[in-house]
């Protein structure tokens, strides 16, 4: 008898379906893993399931019981626990309140023993043995953020347990000991749901595997059963280089040269050299610094140091300004909070950073105005129809391709850098940024882009350089480096350089 | 301790609002000078009758803005309460309070479902409270002073024990150590905090931060309707109260008690010294005999003061102007020495 | 179905959804219209008179917390004691003449917010908090430079204000200039532009490379130029001057722009607009006196308006 099923589930998000009439179940003792690239709705899928979302179609079903999970208490009632993909730790609060935070057998004097031991055991149980139960969540990092949360996970009563790329920050001895929390919960007949697009890990810990395409369910296999080979054809739906375009690497002059960038207080002494017409790709997961790195050059970052010279000219730090005067843009990798005006129309986006040419005696000669983002939508492959419209209509793809929209026409090619640039991008969408990304560098710009998404990072760059914890610990030029080696480089700690 | 680290510790958030209570029973003491009027039993028992007043709503208003919200509507549940109570208690003073705090509840209730079910913000919802209670105050009272003929509860409500403590400021303090003690020892301190550190985060985890909303605000409004009615019983008579008397202070005593506008950071303690410092400054400075005007404009200096401290990107703008203080510095050295 | 046809479904959705909102809105204003049209003595001199009275003063006042709304700083709550203050400053510079006492008066409004504006545009700090402060200090500011006692005029020259042009006040005309000039640097210019992009998202424009801070100080100085305007007027009205003048003017003032549609987060906004709303909410007044309501109901049904309004035009934003 499946402890959870689910039939012909589809959930819509405005004019994007991002789940087609998925159905699959799993069984107790079983360790499900769930994979798809970015954009196949293994996220929203796993929201569904947790409470987070309602389905517009289909049914879960509960041990044999339709249910409707209502909320994420709810979901909690019903056995249901998360470690979600964005942290959900309260920075104000202890590791300990954390732990027990929203968890429903919590008495109203919640700070018992009981409760402290137990959640002593968790943090044990995963290595965290010389965390003090009290230290404030504000002062943990990335990585420590993540295994609190996964403790908080072993301390609910849960017969099913979902886990949202549980690993991204963590290093291999962290990675292992998730691994033995995990078996031991399968040992004791629960249910794990591993979401992850980490093929490795998928043979490691996982039974079995179910694939999402483009919002389909496109198979479920035993691992033992399946290749890397096979489940990775089963992912994209067709081999790996139709989504990356070709081109000619070609070398050019040093467009950027940084030396001893510190950003205190996760980067120290990073240096880097990009040339013209290539795309250098820093590679590593969140908290390695990448992302770190481009928005401090960028000049969005206040504590960063060091020198940094764009075609030739020294570029001063910590001010967005500094950086637009010396012809370095930024796509950010946080597309709502910082990428894209929501609430604004695209039109008024892609000529947000136009403004001063069309500006006569501070007046705004809207007419031309119209124009240029009608140009610019055509550019970047967004209907013209769809310019009125408020961007929050548009997928998440349309509105990257509005970031990169902004961008175009300027005077002369300079530096873009871009983070995580197709994260929450569908993958239609993607393969078209990955074209207009190239379209950026034979016009003789120099693409630095930083990204979690080993894939994407193979498949694009002309450089690559591997990052782990605010350090870089390799740096290869195109085909010089394969998969296996990439993701040793941004896990293993000891290759810190 | 070196001077700088004192210094640190006792401006911390969480021990700043009592550096500043002893701050300024120490700078009205030097300007009193031993004459009296300061240090008297009189001026510490009008300490305590407006902390009676101005403590609950303060708490009430600091407790929406450990969520990340801002009660504007307290001070028409303060001026709608104390009418209610005052029309209602004249043979029955119980029944008229339970009435008045009834309406701070159900306004709190309801304002709080429609923030949460409507997901709007806090200001728009509660602005449109305050026009609709302040409205419904001046038809109750027919835009006069209503009087409250029951002088014995005026009276014994504010008839000083142990010198310094009326039954009102009792009831206030009393109140102070109820929610100190709930937030400390309860997961409901934790649950507001954790809903006001990081909403999102709280809701995944499966916090039901709708439910903490709506609590949070029926507090807001049954403390200040409480406040009303106490302050409209103890003067005989409530009226249409200005606008800006209560909530100006109010939002004042919280801040300057550590609790933070963004929501996170704060707790009862904190806010009843912010209350006492402002409590202290309005009746010090008046038993001193300086002018009252210096009153406003102690608090608006305080209160811009902390706005500043607390304010975001203030630490952004040291730090980034340091840092180009010190590169300015290495290049000028680097050229001297070519 | 086809992605294309579950686009286009998708967006004729959203086109009859809005479509909708502007309905209510319309019929909305149509029984309003019609409230005000059928009662008795409302198109007399007298009430239209009243109706004007109440639109202009408080008027400016919204005008100028329009743009305080639409930069994402929700609301000020020391712009009714600026133009008391304002109306102060006029009054007693008016020994230099008119235009200079104006112009000082909008200097010194302008420093005041302006100095705000700075506050909450480089350090991020609490717009609401800071506009207590300042409310504070200027209280206890102006309670100390007058001493309580009430301000004259220390000049000639208030007549010019008083009267009309062509039938109507020449308060109200200076309103409609303000709300214009408004609109004019919303809609027209590159600065407008630059504030809804900061409004809508102060670190997306920061990424953007404007220079977000700069943009709110200045939606800070136009509202303090605007509080200057109202409280000149209201200084040439009454004759004399005291710190109650503006009082109570910050709640109607905001009232009015979420009437008007404006929203409480920024980002979008129109003085036209705000000129609906304080003429909405001034009819609904005028109208309720002379049905009879007393001052007392005309407040609470006020509130109650204002409630719903605001009610609706979030429902209409929510998806």
């Amino acid at each position: 008898m499946p402890v959870l099923a689910i039939a012909g589930v589809t959930k819509r998000f405005g004019p994007n379906t991002v789940l087609k009439n998925v159905s699959l179940s799993l069984e107790p003792g079983e360790i499900r893993a769930i994979c798809g690239e970015n954009g196949a709705g293994k996220s929203t899928l796993v929201k569904i399931l947790t409470g987070l979302y309602a389905p517009d179609e289909g049914t879960v079903t509960l041990g044999g019981a339709a249910v409707d999970i209502a909320s994420p208490q709810h979901a909690q009632e019903l056995g249901i626990a998360l470690v979600a993909q964005e942290l959900s730790l309260a920075p104000a609060l202890s590791v300990l309140d954390n732990i027990w935070l929203g968890n429903r057998e919590v008495p109203l004097f919640h700070r018992r023993n009981s409760l402290r031991v137990r959640a002593r055991a968790a943090l044990d149980q995963i290595g965290l043995s010389d965390l003090a139960l009290d230290t404030p969540a504000s002062a943990l990092n990335i990585g420590r953020r993540q295994l609190v949360e996964i403790a908080r996970m072993l301390t609910r009563d849960a017969r099913i347990l979902f886990l949202d790329e549980p690993t991204a920050t963590l290093s291999d001895v962290e990675i292992e000991r998730i691994f033995k929390a995990l078996r031991a919960l399968k040992a004791a007949g629960k249910t794990v749901v591993y979401i992850t697009h980490r093929l490795g890990e998928v043979f490691d810990v996982c039974d079995t595997v179910s694939v999402l395409r483009n919002g389909e369910l496109v198979g479920t296999r035993r691992t033992a059963e399946i290749d890397r080979q096979q489940l990775m054809e089963l992912m994209l739906g067709r081999s790996a280089g139709e989504m990356y375009p070709s081109w000619q690497s070609q070398s050019g002059a040093a467009a950027l040269a940084v030396k001893n960038l510190q950003v205190p207080p996760v980067v120290r002494d990073f240096s880097l050299v990009a040339e013209r017409g290539t795309v250098t790709c820093l590679a590593g997961q969140i908290g390695s610094g990448a992302i770190t790195v481009l928005r401090a050059l960028a000049g969005l970052s206040a504590v960063a140091t060091g020198e940094v010279e764009v075609l030739g000219q020294p570029m001063r730090l910590r001010s967005v300004l500094a950086a637009q005067a010396a012809n370095v843009q930024f796509i950010s990798e946080d597309r709502a909070g910082e990428g894209v005006f929501l609430r604004l129309t695209a039109e008024r986006n892609l000529v947000a950073t136009k403004l001063r040419q069309h500006t006569k005696w501070g007046v705004l000669a809207r007419p031309k105005l119209r124009e240029t983002a009608a140009k610019l939508a055509n550019a970047v492959g967004i209907d013209r129809t769809r310019l009125r419209s408020p961007a929050d209509d548009l997928s998440g793809g349309n509105q990257q391709k509005l970031a990169f929209g902004r961008w175009i026409g300027g005077t002369e090619p300079g530096v873009l850098l871009m983070n995580e640039p197709t994260r929450g991008v569908d993958v239609g969408a993607r393969a078209e940024i990955y074209r207009l990304i190239r379209e950026f560098c034979d016009r003789g710009y120099c693409v630095v882009m930083a990204s979690s998404d080993l894939e994407e990072v193979l498949g694009m760059a002309d450089v690559v350089v591997t990052m782990y914890r605010g350090g870089q610990v390799g740096r290869y030029r195109r085909g010089e480096v394969d998969m296996h080696r990439a993701l040793a480089d941004i896990t293993h700690p000891a290759a810190a350089a | 301790m070196t001077l700088k680290a004192a210094i640190t510790a006792l401006v911390a958030a969480k021990v700043r609002p009592f550096t500043i209570v002893l701050g300024a029973v120490v700078v009205l003491g030097l300007i009193d000078g031993g004459s009296g009027y300061f240090f008297s039993v009189g001026t510490l028992f009008s300490v305590m009758q407006l902390f009676a007043t101005l403590g609950l709503v303060a708490l009430g208003l600091g407790l929406s803005m450990l969520v990340r919200e801002f009660d504007l509507s307290v001070a028409g549940i303060f001026s709608l309460a104390g009418c209610i109570a005052v029309m209602t208690g004249a043979t029955n003073p119980w029944l008229g309070a339970a009435l008045g705090v009834a309406a701070g509840v159900m306004s709190g209730l309801i304002q709080g479902v429609i923030m949460t079910q409507l997901n709007l913000s806090s200001v728009g919802v509660t602005l449109g409270g305050l026009l609709t209670l302040q409205g419904m105050t001046y038809v109750l009272s027919g835009n006069q002073t209503v009087s409250y003929p029951n002088m014995a509860v005026a009276l014994g409500l504010n008839a000083p024990f142990a010198h310094l403590f009326s039954i009102r400021s009792a009831v206030a303090l009393a109140v102070f150590v109820l929610a100190a003690l709930a937030m400390a020892f309860t997961h409901i301190g934790r649950d507001v905090i954790a809903t006001g550190s990081d909403r999102r985060a709280s809701r995944t985890a499966g916090l039901n931060t709708d439910r903490v909303l709506i609590a949070v605000f029926i507090a807001s409004g049954a403390l200040s309707a409480l406040a009303g009615v106490l302050l409209s019983y103890s003067l005989g008579a409530a009226s249409p109260v200005g606008l800006s008397d209560v909530l100006a202070p109010a939002a004042a005593a919280a801040i300057v008690g550590g609790v933070s506008v963004v929501g996170g950071r704060g707790s009862p303690a904190g806010i009843a010294a912010g209350v006492l410092t402002l409590c202290i400054l309005r009746s010090g400075l008046s038993a001193i005999g300086v002018p009252p005007y210096v009153h406003d404009l102690v608090t608006g200096a305080i209160l811009l003061f902390i706005a500043v401290l607390d304010a975001p990107e203030l630490a952004r703008h040291i730090t980034a102007w340091r840092l180009d203080r010190a590169e300015r510095r290495a290049q000028a050295l680097a050229r001297n020495s070519i | 179905m086809t992605e294309l046809a579950l686009v286009t479904r998708f967006e004729k959705h959203r086109a009859r959804v809005r479509h909708a909102a502007l309905w209510v809105r319309l019929a909305a204003a149509a029984a309003i219209a019609a409230f005000a049209l059928t009662t008795p003595g409302f198109l007399t001199p007298l009430s239209l008179n009243a109706l004007f009275t109440a639109i202009s003063f408080v008027g400016c006042v919204a005008v100028g917390m329009t743009f305080i709304t639409l930069t994402g700083n929700i609301m000020s709550l020391a712009l009714g004691a600026t133009v008391s203050a304002s109306a102060l400053m006029f009054l007693a510079t008016l020994s230099f003449g008119i235009i200079p006492a104006f112009l000082l008066t909008v200097l010194f409004a302008v420093i005041i917010t302006g100095l705000q504006g700075f506050l909450v545009g480089h350090f991020r700090a609490n717009p609401i908090l800071v506009s207590i402060a300042a409310l504070s200090l200027l209280l206890g500011g102006a309670a100390f430079v007058t001493g309580g006692h009430r301000i004259y005029p220390a000049g000639e020259g208030l007549a010019m204000f008083k009267g009309r042009i062509a039938g109507i006040p020449k308060e109200a005309l200076c309103f409609f200039a303000t709300v214009l000039a408004g609109q004019f640097i919303l809609s027209w210019t590159r600065v407008g532009r630059l504030m809804s992009m900061v409004g809508s998202n102060f670190r997306a424009a920061t990424a953007a490379g404007i220079d977000a801070a700069m943009i709110i100080t200045a939606a800070y100085v136009i509202a303090g130029a605007c509080a200057a305007v109202s409280g000149v007027l209201l200084a040439a009205r009454y004759g004399s001057g005291d710190m109650e003048l503006g009082a109570g003017y910050d709640y109607t003032a905001i009232a009015a722009v979420l009437v008007g549609g404006t929203g409480i987060s920024g980002g979008s906004g129109s003085t036209l607009r705000t000129l609906v709303g304080v003429t909405v909410i001034a009819i609904i007044e005028v109208v309720l006196l002379l049905r009879g309501f007393s001052e007392q109901l005309q407040y609470l049904i006020t509130g109650l308006i204002v409630l719903a309004v605001i009610m609706l035009h979030a429902a209409g934003e929510k998806r």
